[in-house]
């Protein structure tokens, strides 16, 4: 078909009327938003690239569609992923494929029994055209109005010391002004929080997560905490571009997240840890520790224990005692493309396992190591008590 | 006799207006189609045994019925139980057998009740009167959609009457050796035909063909090429219409393997001029122009018509439009309404027509 601009603008909404029903429907019945949010990118995306194909594709062939598509499909992946839209890639794949089907069988077939010119206006609707249109964009507003305004509210924090405890026990995003400090401790007991440009001093926990989802932590800063500086317990957190100063702390631990092998993978990632007993301790997780920077910890950089499997990978683990990584306990580890140095021996323990380990596996772990960068150590790697490692 | 609607033309394109009459709620005995052969491929099947036809230029949505959905192609592709048609429309390269497409016309012909709309009359004469036109005493009808189809064949001068001549569109066979004149979609069929006959070719043309899949541009069969061609000032446009008339047929190697194998062997050459060979097959269409037929050329004058080179002067949506209004329409379909639509002379044009006159009936009904 030969489209004009007005038919491909039409064709594309009158098409997209479907499938935004479809996930406004699907955003009640999960009670997420991404089917909302990933319908209206695919809109944006759509109409932003119609004046494109309208000139680069004259006329376009039944078969075009599919490389038109496939673009498309790129680009509002690539959309969702960097506006962070929390679609799973399988839910959000098959919403697209459907939709696009749901559009060629439309465009093939029920518009030109609709409108008997429907190919020989180029697209075009004629006086439907309009209406359907603008019904589109109606539902489309509506339900983006409602997915604004059910979004948590973001509170706040102005520059300056706030006495702690904060206490969020509802859905909120909480974000600092350049300066803000909470003295006393963050405590996260709801779903869907997030804690952005923080600082926070002194504590029992600096911040403490406890049976919550869709947590983020982000920028925050951990000074001075009595145990740990992060702790999370059977909650499901992504924690990014952090600092926990755990300097003189001698049993803490930097990020302590333990029992929450029953939810989705949390994540640990460009953060710099620094003093405590450990760096990063997985306990009974599912978890990915990324691209941070551990040092000068007194018994292990990072620790992943108690049947957790976990992915440690590219971070850099320096100047601590006794062992760099440790995977322990029953669990599975894939440890790859880490730096590790100056591990010391602990010369204050009789155990074997510390006498200057980069990475050790331990009581019946399976440990994948590949690519790891050992050095400064008496011991590069080893396997105690039945645990193994497998190097790629 | 009256009616709601006269269909002037028995052939394809009245036949594709009477089926979407009938889609827009018309009864049977609300259309009165007036020709001269009840079967509505009666002409067309002529031409196409005559150049011994197997495929249709056209594509999946070349066929007579409303609504393009569903084509040719899928109706093929339920009948064989096979997803080949479907691909090969999705590839441009669906052509449905002429036999498939007549198929289709015959069950299209008895599903809308054509017969029961059909007058066997011969109309020489329209003319607009109050409440609408007057059909040659058949009666006056508010709406009248003429589509009197090709004017006559087209001969060569000096041709029409020389005994080695022969016209593509009529039944001939092949000597041993024969000139063919042209160099359009009937001229090539007629190079495969005498050359499977085992006759000798010479292809008389005094320019190369161009190859286009279609007889147009394919942007030229929607508004998006329309647009720009209903803009043109009537002197340009005459010169597009001109241009577009130049010989075509479609590319690929179907066509030009036989014709290479045969230059190869000695048996295809191109002359500028005739040569003296004992049988001349003229594959030169069809005479152009409204003033080739009385019917037009009638209307034409007697209403004092606006016309531009061989073309009578239509509105975009193929009406005349100095005779239609709210209370009344004559729409010109087929080869007569290329100021409209320029290719109106293929099945796609002739929907074109209809459907827009279609509309205005529509219209006027529910005034």
């Amino acid at each position: 078909m030969a489209y004009t601009l007005r038919g491909r603008l039409e064709s594309r909404l009158a098409a997209a009327l479907a499938p935004l029903l479809v996930a406004c429907v699907l955003a009640l019945v999960l009670q997420a938003w991404w089917p909302v949010q990933l319908v209206g990118l695919m809109l944006a995306v759509g109409l932003a690239l119609d004046p494109v194909w309208y000139r680069l594709v004259p006329y376009q062939p039944g078969w075009a569609a599919a490389p038109l598509g496939l673009v498309e499909l790129g680009a509002v992946m690539g959309l969702a992923r960097l506006l962070e839209v929390k679609a799973p890639l399988a839910g959000a794949l098959a919403f697209f494929v459907g939709a696009w089907l749901l559009a060629q069988a439309l465009g093939h077939a029920v518009f030109p029994l609709a409108r008997l010119s429907y190919g020989e206006d180029g697209g075009e609707l004629g006086r439907v055209g309009p209406g359907l249109v603008a019904t589109a964009l109606v539902v489309l507003a509506a339900a983006g109005g409602v997915a604004w305004a059910t979004q948590p509210p973001v509170v706040h924090l102005s520059a300056g010391v706030h006495q702690g405890p904060l206490v969020l026990d509802h859905s909120q995003q909480l974000v600092g002004e350049p300066g803000a400090v909470v003295r006393g401790g963050i405590v996260v007991t709801a779903d869907d929080v997030s804690i952005r440009n923080v600082t926070v001093i002194g504590a029992d926990h600096g911040i403490q997560v406890e049976n919550a989802e869709d947590v983020v932590i982000e920028r925050v800063s951990v000074l001075g905490a009595h145990l740990d500086g992060i702790n999370v317990r059977m909650s499901e957190v992504t924690i990014r571009d952090c600092s926990v100063s755990m300097l003189g702390n001698e049993f803490g631990q930097g990020i302590d997240i333990s029992f929450t092998a029953h939810l989705e993978p949390s994540l640990v990632e460009n953060c710099l840890l620094t003093g405590g007993q450990e760096g990063i301790f997985l306990d009974s997780v599912h978890a990915m520790a990324i691209d941070n920077h551990v040092r000068q910890t007194t018994l292990r950089g990072i620790t992943v224990t108690e049947m957790a499997m976990a992915t440690v990978e590219g971070n850099r683990v320096e100047d601590g005692v006794g062992i760099g990584i440790l995977c322990s306990d029953y669990s599975m580890c894939d440890i790859r493309e880490n730096s590790i140095s100056g591990i010391r021996r602990d010369h204050e323990s009789s155990d074997s396992m510390r006498e200057g380990y980069g990475i050790v596996s331990h009581y019946f772990a399976h440990t994948d190591v590949k690519d790891n960068d050992v050095s400064g150590t008496r011991h590069e790697m080893g396997a105690f008590a039945d645990a193994y490692i497998t190097s790629h | 006799m009256s009616g709601t609607c006269a269909i002037v033309g028995g052939g394809l394109a009245g036949f594709c207006a009477h089926a979407t009459l009938r889609k827009g709620g018309l009864e049977p005995a609300e259309i009165a189609v007036f020709g001269t052969d009840p079967d509505p491929a009666a002409v067309w099947r002529v031409r196409s045994t005559a150049i011994r036809q197997r495929r249709m230029r056209s594509e999946s949505d070349g066929h007579c019925a409303p609504s393009s959905f569903p084509g040719l192609a899928v109706r093929t592709a339920i009948r064989r139980r096979s997803p080949g048609p479907l691909v090969q429309s999705l590839l441009d390269r669906y052509h449905p057998t002429v036999d498939e497409f007549l198929d289709h016309v015959d069950e299209l012909r008895a599903a809308t009740g054509w017969d029961e709309s059909f007058h066997a009359a011969h109309i020489e004469r329209v003319r607009a009167v109050d409440g609408g036109f007057e059909v040659d005493g058949h009666g006056v009808y508010p709406h009248v959609l003429l589509a009197p189809g090709h004017p006559g064949l087209a001969w060569p001068e000096g041709l029409e009457d020389d005994p080695r001549a022969v016209h593509a569109y009529e039944p001939h066979e092949f000597e041993d050796t024969v000139e063919i004149v042209g160099a359009g979609m009937a001229a090539a069929t007629e190079w495969l035909n005498a050359l499977d006959a085992g006759a000798s070719v010479i292809s008389v043309r005094r320019r190369e063909p161009e190859r286009h899949p279609l007889n147009l541009p394919r942007v030229l069969f929607s508004r998006r090429g329309l647009a720009g061609f209903h803009k043109t000032p009537p002197d340009e446009r005459v010169g597009v219409l001109e241009r577009f008339g130049a010989p075509s047929y479609p590319a690929g190697s179907s066509w030009d393997e036989p014709v290479e194998a045969a230059r190869r062997a000695g048996r295809f050459h191109v002359s500028a001029e005739l040569n003296g060979a004992p049988q001349v097959v003229c594959a030169t269409g069809f005479k152009r122009g409204f003033r080739h037929d009385p019917l037009l050329a009638g209307l034409v004058a007697e209403h004092s018509l606006e016309t531009a080179g061989e073309w009578i002067v239509l509105t975009p949506d193929s009406t005349v439009g100095s005779l239609t209004d709210e209370t009344r329409t004559l729409t010109l379909a087929g080869v007569p309404a290329q100021w409209a639509f320029p290719a109106a002379d293929t099945l796609m044009g002739a929907k074109y027509a209809a459907r827009r006159f279609a509309r205005k009936v529509a219209a006027w009904r529910t005034r």
